[in-house]
């Protein structure tokens, strides 16, 4: 399925793998069963994730709920 | 411009309807954010009327109330110690930094989340790569490493962009001057009078600055990053090209940085922030070109919704056009100007603090100085008190003070300023924002 990012664009193959991962990222995160270790990378990695595609225009939105 | 101009091509090469466009797609999102979650905000809204499907443009902005530092500082004694600004208390969040307190004000209170905290180094990412730093650095941050928010962003940016980082905290001049040689830092971090300081410590330690591998240096904190005789200053006495960044703890992270490119001016990092600039004293948006206040919406800082906030800092937009970079994004000429309260009237004559600096920084000799106003009956009286260079003969001295005297009245509408010499070591040094300007016109006698 084709996505635009905020400005109504076709985002690319690039962004659309980042969205991907971003998106699981954040999936895994709402798990409730993840030992410290996982959480923290998991964390780590959302965040990291999430600057790239705020940066880019494809998303903006906050990550409280996720803990982060 | 090649592709390795910019940090963020996508956003920093935009067209200005496009950079509007998303800077509206962001404020809805922050607006919803802030009147669901933030109590102050909640309230704020509602006495304004505002909602934030009132929001079809830009313009619409105006809708909503400005923020002040008073209403947050009340808002902290409302609900302690954060105030009702947060979305959420300590338990969400990593860090908790406070205002420098230079003011001598009780500071304010703000806390991070891990996104929120990561963002921020993002921001001098933005800055840090667009003034040439890369990621074959080496970068020495000369910096206290404490409470205040300072170089922190600054120090996880480089370690983003993958630049080898020397964390100068806890450390005595000296000792950081001796660092900076002894790792061959490429790039230094400070403040602009701090810059200067370890100039004066490098020549009295026979380290020549200017000979060795600094190439870069990245300036925060105080106006005179963009004052230009003291960034000349700074530039020869190091070598090294120097690029102006401003930030401030209520966004906690720069919003302006200066490209390689050193065009007069800081671009707006203007996909993350809307800056507007408004006469300080009718709220009215100015000009292009206008010196005004600035007021900030930031889209980073999620724990703290940051809507129309006073900044009381000084400064005229002029488009980007103004620089040949390619970026987007808009600029202020000169920099943070100063305060918009910076400004001193001294027997009918405005007296600017920069505008003082840039004069004594034409001067060989002065290491540091400080502007004193006083009152004597109904007569005030403003002294400039330098710190000449250790043993500066008392002949070199006179001449020294009276081009000095004749430079300042020449450029105040022959304002007299009295040039006094300090003893070596009397004036105060900073390592983070200066204050030169004592102003004792109104402290009881004996204060």
């Amino acid at each position: 399925m084709a996505t635009t990012d905020l400005l109504g664009r076709p985002t690319t193959e690039v962004e659309d793998e980042l969205l991907a991962l971003y998106g699981r990222c954040k999936a895994l995160l709402e798990r409730d069963d993840l030992d410290p270790c996982v959480r923290a990378g998991a964390r780590a990695a959302t965040v990291g994730l999430w600057n790239a595609v705020n940066d880019l225009a494809l998303e903006h939105e906050q990550l409280l709920d996720l803990g982060a | 411009m090649g592709a390795g101009e910019y940090w963020n091509p996508k956003t920093e090469t935009l067209g200005r309807d496009e950079l509007v466009a998303l800077q509206l797609a962001k404020l809805r999102r922050l607006c919803d954010w802030a009147a669901a979650r933030s109590p102050f905000y909640q309230r704020s809204f509602k006495q304004a009327g505002f909602e934030p499907d009132q929001l079809r443009s830009l313009d619409d902005l105006r809708r909503l109330p400005m923020l002040t530092r008073e209403q947050w500082m009340a808002s902290q004694g409302e609900r302690p110690p954060f105030g009702l600004l947060p979305v959420a208390g300590r338990e969400a969040a990593i860090r908790w930094h406070t205002t420098s307190g230079t003011t001598g004000r009780e500071p304010i209170r703000v806390l991070d989340t891990a996104k929120d905290w990561a963002w921020q180094a993002e921001m001098w990412c933005y800055g840090l790569w667009g003034f040439g730093v890369r990621p074959a650095d080496t970068a020495y941050v000369a910096f206290g490493y404490g409470s205040f928010i300072g170089f922190w962003g600054l120090h996880y940016g480089m370690e983003k962009m993958g630049v080898l980082n020397i964390p100068g905290g806890a450390q005595t001049t000296e000792g950081r001057v001796k660092q900076i040689a002894d790792f061959g830092a490429t790039v230094v971090a400070s403040t602009p009078t701090y810059a200067l300081r370890l100039a004066q410590e490098a020549e009295r330690l026979g380290v020549d600055l200017a000979a060795g591998p600094v190439q870069k240096l990245i300036l925060s904190g105080e106006p005179a990053g963009s004052i230009p005789q003291t960034k000349a200053l700074i530039e020869r006495l190091w070598g090294a090209t120097a690029g102006d960044t401003a930030g401030m703890t209520e966004i906690g992270t720069i919003m302006i940085f200066e490209c390689r490119h050193q065009p007069g001016g800081t671009h707006i990092i203007e996909d993350h922030y809307i800056e507007e600039v408004v006469d300080p004293a009718s709220g009215e948006p100015v000009g292009y070109g206008e010196p005004g206040e600035r007021v900030v919406t930031s889209f980073g800082r999620g724990i703290i919704p940051l809507l129309r906030y006073r900044t009381a800092d000084l400064v005229a937009k002029v488009p980007a056009s103004r620089c040949s970079c390619g970026r987007g994004f808009d600029l202020y000429e000169g920099g943070i100007l100063g305060r918009v309260d910076d400004m001193k009237l001294v027997r009918g004559t405005n007296v600017y603090p920069r505008a003082v600096e840039g004069i004594v920084r034409e001067f060989d000799h002065v290491e540091e100085f400080q502007l004193r106003l006083t009152r004597e009956g109904h007569f005030d009286r403003i002294a400039l008190r330098v710190e000449p260079s250790p043993g500066l003969a008392d002949a070199e001295w006179e001449d020294m003070a009276g081009r000095l005297a004749k430079a300042l009245a020449e450029a105040h509408e022959g304002l007299r300023f009295e040039v006094e010499r300090a003893a070596e070591g009397e004036l105060p040094r900073f390592e983070l924002k200066a204050r030169r300007t004592v102003d004792k016109r109104d402290t009881p006698i004996g204060g």
